[in-house]
């Protein structure tokens, strides 16, 4: 009797605990529905996110970055000091150069001589921007660009330097900025690639670039930036193999299709229908392409804005004219890079060389762009990833010196895309070492470059590892004065 | 024991005694006048007003249990339930009425105020005669539990703010107002105002005297003065408060209600700078002014449409890998469509746009084959406002329909050659802001007409070069590799068809005259360098690019370095120098011997055969990096164990750093017939004066040694 009690009184415990349980877990279903993400990979809040973009009307539709790899000197460039020439060879006053911590390859250097440029510098334009002798075309479309001269970031060496304007973060694995806009604005052109990258080498001191910068980092692989080489496959592995015709590439094609449609079918993964995708856009990239590297349709004047190099492939020159083609084409983000700006020594005669290979077809891009009534819609930059030192890395002499990194002022230049036209922005001392006015940080820029893109820099998020990214991390402010 | 029907009639007694009270306070009006004590159980009535609803709600519900009548416990249980119910009721009332006399006034606070007599009333009415007939309480029970839900509303309405509980499912109907026409007030300070102040500062709640929830209640101020002073943070009680800190007791918004975010704040702070104008739109302020920087973010760019959207579907469908058709942002019905792809384009794929013809804004044709295609369905484009048909390959006939598209303001027809009727069409389009008229070969004089025919408009003319000289850039020399066994084949090509390649073997500068031109590929047999220039018309002249080839000749049977080359830059030895592969003159890293300290000393041996009468030496220059010409170049022969000098050179030190670059240095011997041979290399000791390390040693790096007969 004791014993059916005891049973009894279990049994009801445990019938009263499972029906309580069904009720909790009823419960638990119930709060679940409130945690969208709880489940699924990419919360419903992200979608929504996508959704909406571009946040408002944007004023520019693609970008395309001259990237000046190295870091050249914007004393011998946009940021004029007079300063410099006559103080030539003094020392730099301690309270300017402050606590700035300087590169293991001037840190140990006993004595920081001032430098002056060694060209010569002039104004220009109804801004009066002074600009130096070695960019005379940059001179002559100083009223379409907005020169920057009061830049500032936060790395002090090439790779994290470089990293941190494209990627926002110093450390690699971060998406680049041309793959956070193809995952937030897509292509405009499903039949090219949004995101393109074109590389080339000048004659000064080279420092690399390496594929990480176009990196789509945790985003989707489709985000990735493409490269353009100037071999006879543009895009690597593009081709159809010899002897197959387009048919048959096409017949190819269908059947990889149907396959994986059975697949999806078996399985239900998106990455099928992406992987799908692909393999179209890759085909319809096998007749776009070609229309893009081919020159011979542009006219002669074109060569002669761009320069006669236009025409030789894997120039700067030809990356330009190849990047107004692109863009043109609605590829959303073009990133150029050009190598050697790094002038730690021999600067005055580098960095004539390095001008000349870009000057021209700089202004060229810009003059083309505008006269295809696109520049208002193409917003176009220049600048390295940061400046250069005004004291003397080395041995000084009248017509030849070096100088080293330098990030807390430096200069670079903005054109079209809703930017202002005609401005000179921010200003630094008279020894060209400290900002003194409108500093903008590396931050500052991205949020501003996506702001012209229509997005809103602290909206445009994408969720990894239980984190939110942004490609401005944790700070960045829109720079209000240089939209227009 | 206490006895049930004891606590009843004790409760039933004390209602009377609340009634009375309530009676006095409400009849007594504003003539009130309370003791600070009171004002402690006035600001209890937000903790009591919770037990009277439950009591007297559970209590309602006790009449429609079936068959109550015959369950006297239960029927007890819930009597005294609502009993209790009606003393709450009646405390929160008496609470409410002296909470009233605080800062609360309005509408609201009347319908809350009587709501609450209301219930209290209604509920004691309906205790005392619960015993009528069942039904008839029943629906009193139902009025009464509506009165108790409207009045707990119209109090949460006090305290959060009317629209507080259906907020969130409220659709906002945000209007999107253009830049130009927003206000500062009304679209900028307001919404913040709206968002974090109104709640407590408006009719039915004036906290501190001061009603934010209009014009007139905002420019009387309040209780601790004027709301805003024009300029002044201090007299200004908004950026008083605002800015304290958020432990500050007169910290707004108090703390535990939601803060204003930085931007807000900001917002804020630059309106009472920036004058605190009530009636003044954005778009006067100085562009530089920080309040127009952080407003304008809001409005800019976004253009009102007032047409209707098109059918997302429809756009969904339009779509292709051809043709892009976007809204400009997600809630605008404004559409910008883009044919990309010419070898993809289908002529008819155009009408499929018809759907959308009210929707276009931007249209972009530009480089789509478009000759001899019908251009009259854009006049369909009903608001259509900027056009883009770069080469087109369009006629004048076609451009006709251009004339017709009044809405038109940006309009871009470079490439498209341009005849006399085309340009009388456009002159007649003054609604124009910007058009672009590139490569449209219209003579100075049509330019001229054009401009004059527009005055408002922008117009685009671009680039024609023509007048301007630029120089060419140099040839290119191609060779399968610089050092050869037999012959070897050199092009020279130009990226510009037109160009005159003229070139030189002698080493000597080609000129445009005299020097042979290239028009098929040459082959040379022996060592020497080729120099190439270009010219063609409206060009000057290219800069001269060589190329170096290297008969290889003889290879020697033995051979051995005396000196060791530098331990950086050793590559794979004397192996090297041997090696017949020319090494490019970017990488000095790997494939070049690099000597500094000590010259290089090289012997070689040859079989009986052979008799080396010249030698070359394959050396890399680049003087930025401390590598130059050698300061001496010795060759001896061992003739009867006696070295004996054959042939020496010294060349000259280079006046200024030049690209990093290859050069051939060549020495003949006189005689032949040498057991042995050596090569001495001695690297520049003292870099020149002008370099930035003057003084210090200089490099010397070769990377063959050729022997030829």
């Amino acid at each position: 009797m004791e014993k059916e009690i005891l049973e009894e009184g279990l049994n009801h415990n445990r019938r009263k605990f499972l029906s309580r349980l069904s009720l909790g877990v009823g419960s638990l279903a119930l709060g679940s529905l409130l945690v969208p993400d709880l489940f699924s990979g990419k919360s419903e809040a992200e979608e929504a996110m996508m959704n909406a973009l571009p946040h408002f009307a944007p004023k520019a539709k693609r970008v395309i970055y001259l990237f000046q790899n190295g870091a050249p000197s914007q004393l011998e460039s946009f940021d004029y000091k007079p300063l410099l020439n006559k103080r030539m060879g003094e020392e730099l006053p301690e309270s300017i150069r402050g606590t700035q911590r300087l590169t293991g390859m001037t840190a140990g250097q006993s004595s920081f001589p001032l430098v002056g440029s060694n060209y010569k510098f002039d104004q220009y334009g109804e801004s009066r921007a002074w600009i130096s002798e070695v960019f005379p075309h940059t001179a002559g479309i100083v009223d379409d660009i907005c020169i920057v001269k009061s830049m500032h970031t936060d790395a002090i060496n090439h790779d994290p330097a470089l990293t941190f304007f494209q990627t926002g973060a110093q450390v690699g694995n971060r998406p680049s900025m041309g793959s956070w806009l193809s995952y937030g604005l897509g292509s405009e052109n499903s039949n090219l690639p949004a995101f393109s990258v074109l590389l080339s080498r000048g004659r000064g001191n080279g420092q690399g670039v390496y594929s990480k910068l176009w990196s789509n980092g945790f985003l989707d692989a489709t985000h990735q930036g493409v490269q353009f080489s100037n071999s006879e496959d543009p895009v690597l592995y593009l081709k159809d193999p010899e002897s197959m015709s387009r048919p048959e590439r096409r017949k190819m094609i269908d059947q990889i299709a149907a396959m994986n449609e059975l697949s999806m079918k078996q399985f239900n993964d998106p990455e099928i229908t992406a992987k799908v995708k692909q393999y179209e856009m890759a085909y319809r990239m096998q007749t776009a392409v070609p229309e893009m590297t081919d020159v011979s349709k542009e006219p002669e004047s074109i060569i002669k804005l761009y320069g006669p190099d236009c025409l030789v492939p894997g120039t700067y020159a030809a990356n330009c004219l190849l990047a107004r083609k692109l863009s043109e084409s609605g590829v959303r983000f073009v990133q150029l890079y050009h190598q050697g700006w790094d002038q730690h020594g021999n600067l005055p005669n580098e960095m004539r060389l390095q001008a000349e290979d870009v000057d021209q077809a700089s202004a060229a891009l810009i003059t083309d762009l505008k006269q295809r009534g696109l520049l208002d819609e193409t917003l176009v930059i220049w600048g390295g990833e940061f400046g250069r030192t005004n004291y003397c890395q080395g041995k000084i002499l009248v017509d030849n010196y070096g100088r080293d990194h330098h990030p807390r002022a430096f200069s670079i230049w903005m054109a079209g895309g809703g930017v202002k036209s005609g401005m000179v922005y921010g200003e630094t001392d008279e020894f060209g070492y400290n900002i003194t006015e409108n500093p903008v940080h590396v931050h500052d820029f991205q949020a501003t470059v996506l702001h012209l893109m229509g997005i809103d820099h602290e909206r445009m998020t994408y969720k990894h590892l239980g984190r939110r990214y942004r490609l401005t991390d944790v700070s960045g402010k829109v720079v209000k004065d240089l939209i227009a | 024991m206490l006895k049930i029907s004891s606590i009843r009639s004790f409760l039933e007694s004390t209602l009377f005694f609340w009634v009375g009270l309530t009676l006095i306070i409400t009849l007594a009006g504003d003539s009130l006048v309370l003791p600070d004590w009171l004002q402690v159980i006035g600001r209890s009535h937000p903790i009591l007003l919770h037990f009277p609803i439950v009591l007297l709600l559970m209590g309602l519900l006790f009449f429609w249990i079936p068959g109550i009548d015959k369950k006297s416990e239960i029927r007890e249980i819930g009597e005294i339930s609502f009993l209790a119910g009606c003393n709450f009721a009646g405390i929160t009332v008496l609470a409410g009425l002296i909470l009233a006399q605080e800062e609360y006034a309005g509408e609201i606070l009347t319908w809350h105020k009587w709501g609450g007599l209301v219930v209290f009333a209604g509920c004691i009415l309906l205790y005392f005669f619960r015993s009528l007939n069942p039904n008839f309480i029943r629906l009193c029970s139902v009025a009464l539990a509506l009165a108790i839900i409207a009045t707990g509303h119209w109090g949460a309405g006090l305290t959060h703010g009317e629209d507080f509980l259906l907020a969130p499912i409220q659709s906002d109907n945000m209007e999107i107002i253009p830049l130009a026409e927003a206000e500062i007030f009304d679209d900028v300070v307001q919404p913040i105002l709206q968002a974090k102040c109104i709640s407590c500062h408006k009719e039915g709640k004036i906290k501190g005297e001061l009603r934010m929830d209009y014009l007139e209640g905002l420019q009387k101020g309040g209780k601790s003065g004027p709301f805003v002073v024009a300029g002044d943070f201090e007299k200004s009680l908004l950026t008083q408060r605002i800015n304290l800190p958020e432990d500050d007791k007169k910290h707004m918004p108090p703390k535990n209600k939601a803060q204003l975010t930085d931007e807000e704040l900001l917002i804020l702070n630059e309106w009472v700078a920036s004058g605190a104008s009530f009636d003044q739109k954005l778009v006067t302020l100085p562009a530089k002014n920080e309040l127009y920087q952080l407003a304008s973010v809001k409005f800019e760019g976004n253009k009102i449409y007032s047409f209707k959207s098109a059918d997302a579907e429809a756009i969904a469908k339009l779509n292709t890998s051809f043709r892009s058709v976007q809204a400009l942002f997600p809630e605008s019905p404004a559409l910008d469509v883009s044919y990309f792809g010419i070898s993809a384009f289908q002529p008819n794929s155009l009408a499929d746009l018809q759907t959308i013809k009210n929707q276009i804004v931007r249209f972009s044709m530009d480089k789509m084959p478009l000759a001899g295609i019908d251009l009259s369905f854009l006049r369909d484009f009903a608001h259509l406002e900027e056009l883009h048909l770069n080469f087109a390959d369009l006629d004048s006939d076609q451009l006709k329909v251009i004339s017709g598209l009044d809405k038109l303001e940006i309009l871009s027809l470079s490439g498209n050659p341009l005849n006399e009727a085309s340009l009388e069409n456009l002159a007649k389009m003054n609604s124009l802001k910007k058009l672009y008229l590139w490569q449209t070969g219209l003579s100075q004089q049509d330019q001229m007409r054009i401009i004059n025919a527009l005055p408002t408009t922008e117009i685009e003319f671009g680039f024609d070069g023509k007048g301007i000289i630029y120089e060419l850039n140099s040839p290119v020399i191609t060779q399968k590799t610089s050092i050869y066994q037999d012959s070897l084949e050199l092009k020279v090509t130009h990226p510009i068809k037109t160009a005159e390649i003229r070139y030189t073997l002698d080493g000597t500068e080609p000129d445009s005259i005299s020097s042979p031109v290239f028009t098929a590929p040459i082959f040379v047999k022996n060592t020497g360098k080729l120099i190439a220039k270009a010219y063609a018309k409206d060009w000057i002249g290219s800069k001269t690019t060589e190329a170096i080839f290297i008969h290889s000749g003889i290879s020697p049977s033995g051979f051995s370095l005396l000196s060791e080359p530098n331990s950086k830059y050793r590559a794979s030895g004397a192996a090297t120098l041997f090696d017949l592969q020319k090494a490019e003159a970017s990488n000095h890293g790997q494939k070049w011997l690099g000597f500094q300290d000590a010259p290089m000393e090289l012997e070689v041996s040859f079989d009986g055969e052979s008799n080396p009468k010249e030698i070359s030496l394959s050396l890399l220059y680049n003087e930025a990096a401390h590598i130059f010409p050698p300061a001496k170049v010795v060759i001896q022969g061992l003739e009867n164990g006696k070295w004996k000098v054959l042939a020496s050179q010294t060349p000259t030190v280079t006046a200024k750093p030049l690209p990093a670059r290859s050069e051939l240095l060549n020495l003949e011997l006189e005689s032949t017939g040498y057991e042995k041979l050596k090569v001495t290399l001695t690297p520049l000791p003292h870099l020149p004066k002008w370099h930035p390390n003057a003084g210090s040693k200089g490099w010397a790096f070769v990377d063959e040694v050729i022997f030829n007969e």
